[in-house]
């Protein structure tokens, strides 16, 4: 894999700018109709790391994603970033302050161009189309697509798809970005390729990842902490060697899968 | 060299457009009729309005039934401003004497037209681009509704029910045929800038389209109101084509064949939008040469414009949904491209299915 382009270059006015910089929530709680998607959860990540979230079908791993980007708005509790309180911010607002996302079903914008693609989430936060255009190129060039620039993205193989979105939310060097099931439906070495791609985000963008991903052999290779959800609740919060070895978690999740 | 090309193609469309404008005119002038040259004029102003709705509809995705009251607002701009001080002090009363004692010039009254419908636009736009969907839809209908009542009862400023007359008929083919032009080049200007790359995301997706940092009313709301300002220029030159304004024209009637042509066309494109507008003129024009009989032995009853422009638009939605256009743009050069390195990853990325 070629290196990624170097463009790290956050505006100081941004909350997550200081590479430091911590994104989580605090006790958050998220009720749907009177049930619990998520019950008093608290977690933190860094800038350097990629952060696992997993746990079975419906353990409220995509609400926290939209809780964390704004889509969703927590019932109680808090979001921070690098130690303000951003709860109730909208999703645009969430993305101007460095804070990205891809979704679990794509959602590529299908008859716009590859390019235009990736280049509108520049003109979004403001860039001219010609600079977003350039941005776009090089990133694209870099996720392995630079070739397919003019077909619309409706035309696309599946993997290639999921290496649009991604490339999509890296435009303009977000502090955070967040995964939701970026593999989901790949065979194992589709899925090895992209975690070659989502592994080398932390290092050249200095860009915190949070993955929800399915394959444990993945999750446990490529993640430097991971936080098990069940049922809305937090199980367990460890790096991978705890994780694997935590009873409570082999019983509720992997014991499940074996 | 390579700006010049890239500027080639960039404005190719719209000229080919306005090119293929003058063609259809140019050829319908040979038959020397005065009918013809009306025919022309009218299919002028329907692209100025037609490609006004595009601009919104088209880029946005959203279907407005309101559009034509921006039309009838427009016509009473230009009428205001243009008709007989003596005409307005005796039927208009209820004018601003800027307006009631003054005649101003053709270009003044085009450019009111326009920036009347805007302010409207943006009042409204502001409240109801905020809905999308089919919500939004059935607002911008309420909306039609309420300005044609509004302009049939208003006695003082519009004549109500009677008719505003004497104002200079100074629109005919051509300088029709400039407006669709300029409204044409707005409408491209628009499709191609930052404002309308972000409005196609909404209509694509609104909800990756806010994981863009795209505002969506804010990206909507602007497509809204320069597509008020070109169907009210479309209005104020109907106003000064007819030189005698009622608010009658300005209803579902005219709503439904814009529409149409628009369908047609397939509202996804600006080519779209400009060749919906000359189909369906000369669909509807064979029609009516046929209900009137001037077409040899067969004469269709009364009515066959209306039932055979309905068949048409059901036609097209299930032979070819994205339109005649097909959802492109008119091109005779293709986009140039430096040639493409092998990514190393495409050789091994299989399709998942």
């Amino acid at each position: 894999m070629q290196a990624p382009p170097a463009r790290h270059a956050p505006p100081l006015d941004r909350p997550g700018a200081s590479d430091d910089a911590e994104l989580g929530v605090e006790n958050l709680t998220v009720r749907f109709q009177g049930l619990a998607a998520i019950d008093d959860v608290s977690l933190k990540m860094q800038r350097h790391e990629i952060f696992g979230l997993i746990g079975p079908n419906g353990a409220g791993k995509t609400t926290l994603v939209n809780c964390l980007t704004g889509f969703q708005k927590p019932t109680e509790g808090r979001v921070m970033m690098a130690g303000r309180d951003i709860t109730g911010w909208a999703p645009t607002e969430f993305r101007r302050h460095g804070i990205a996302r891809t979704f679990q079903a794509g959602r590529l914008f299908p008859e716009m161009s590859v390019l235009e693609n990736a280049e509108v989430t520049g003109v979004g936060l403001g860039q001219s189309r010609r600079t977003a255009q350039a941005e776009a190129k090089e990133l694209l060039d870099w996720i392995g697509l630079g070739d397919k620039l003019d077909v619309p993205a409706s035309a696309l193989a599946y993997t290639d798809q999921r290496r649009l979105g991604i490339a999509r939310a890296m435009m303009l060097s977000p502090a955070f970005v967040l995964l939701d099931e970026p593999a989901a439906g790949m065979s194992d070495s589709e899925c090895e390729d992209l975690m070659e791609i989502v592994q080398a985000i932390p290092k050249a963008f200095i860009c915190g990842v949070l993955l929800i991903e399915h394959n444990m052999r993945v999750v446990m290779g490529i993640c430097d902490r991971i936080h098990v959800l069940d049922g809305g609740k937090t199980l367990a919060e460890d790096v991978p060697e705890a994780i694997q070895r935590h009873e409570a978690v082999m019983a509720a999740y992997l014991g499940m899968e074996a | 060299m390579d700006r010049i090309l890239s500027n080639i193609r960039t404005l190719q469309t719209p000229v080919l457009l306005i090119v293929l404008l003058a063609i259809v005119s140019g050829l319908a002038s040979l038959t020397g009729s005065d009918a013809m040259a009306t025919t022309i004029a009218e299919m002028m102003i329907r692209v100025v309005v037609v490609v006004g709705l595009y601009v919104f509809i088209g880029n946005s995705g959203i279907i407005s039934f309101g559009h034509i009251s921006f039309m009838c607002i427009g016509a009473y701009a230009a009428a205001w401003m243009t008709a007989a001080p003596t005409f307005k002090q005796i039927m208009l009363g209820g004018l601003p004497a800027w307006l009631q004692t003054e005649q101003y010039p053709f270009l003044v009254a085009m450019a009111f037209a326009a920036v009347l419908p805007a302010i409207v636009g943006l009042a409204l736009g502001g409240a109801i681009t905020r809905l999308g969907g089919i919500a939004c839809s059935i607002a911008t209908f309420a909306f039609l509704m309420i300005t044609n009542s509004v302009y049939a009862n208003w006695d003082s400023v519009t004549a109500g029910v009677s008719s505003i007359i004497g104002i200079p008929t100074l629109v005919g083919p051509w300088v029709a045929w400039v407006f669709a032009g300029v409204a044409i080049l707005a409408a491209w200007f628009y499709q191609i800038s930052r404002h309308g790359l972000m409005l196609r995301a909404t209509r694509d997706d609104p909800v990756a389209a806010q994981a863009s940092g795209i505002n969506l009313v804010k990206a909507r709301l602007g497509a809204f109101v320069l597509s008020a300002a070109l169907v009210g220029l479309g209005g104020g030159l109907y106003a000064q084509f007819l030189g005698i304004l009622t608010v009658d024209p300005f209803y579902l009637g005219l709503t439904f064949i814009t529409l149409a042509m628009l369908v047609v066309g397939g509202m996804s494109s600006l080519t779209g939008a400009v060749i919906g507008v000359i189909g369906v003129t000369i669909i509807v024009e064979l029609l009516r040469m046929f209900e009137r009989g001037s077409m040899g032995p067969i004469t269709l009853p009364p009515g066959s414009q209306e039932l055979g422009l309905g068949i048409l638009m059901a036609l097209i939605l299930v032979l070819r949904p994205t339109g005649l256009s097909g959802g492109r743009e008119l091109k005779l050069f293709g986009r140039s491209r430096p040639a493409a390195p092998a990514a190393p990853e495409a050789a091994q990325a299989a399709p998942a299915e």
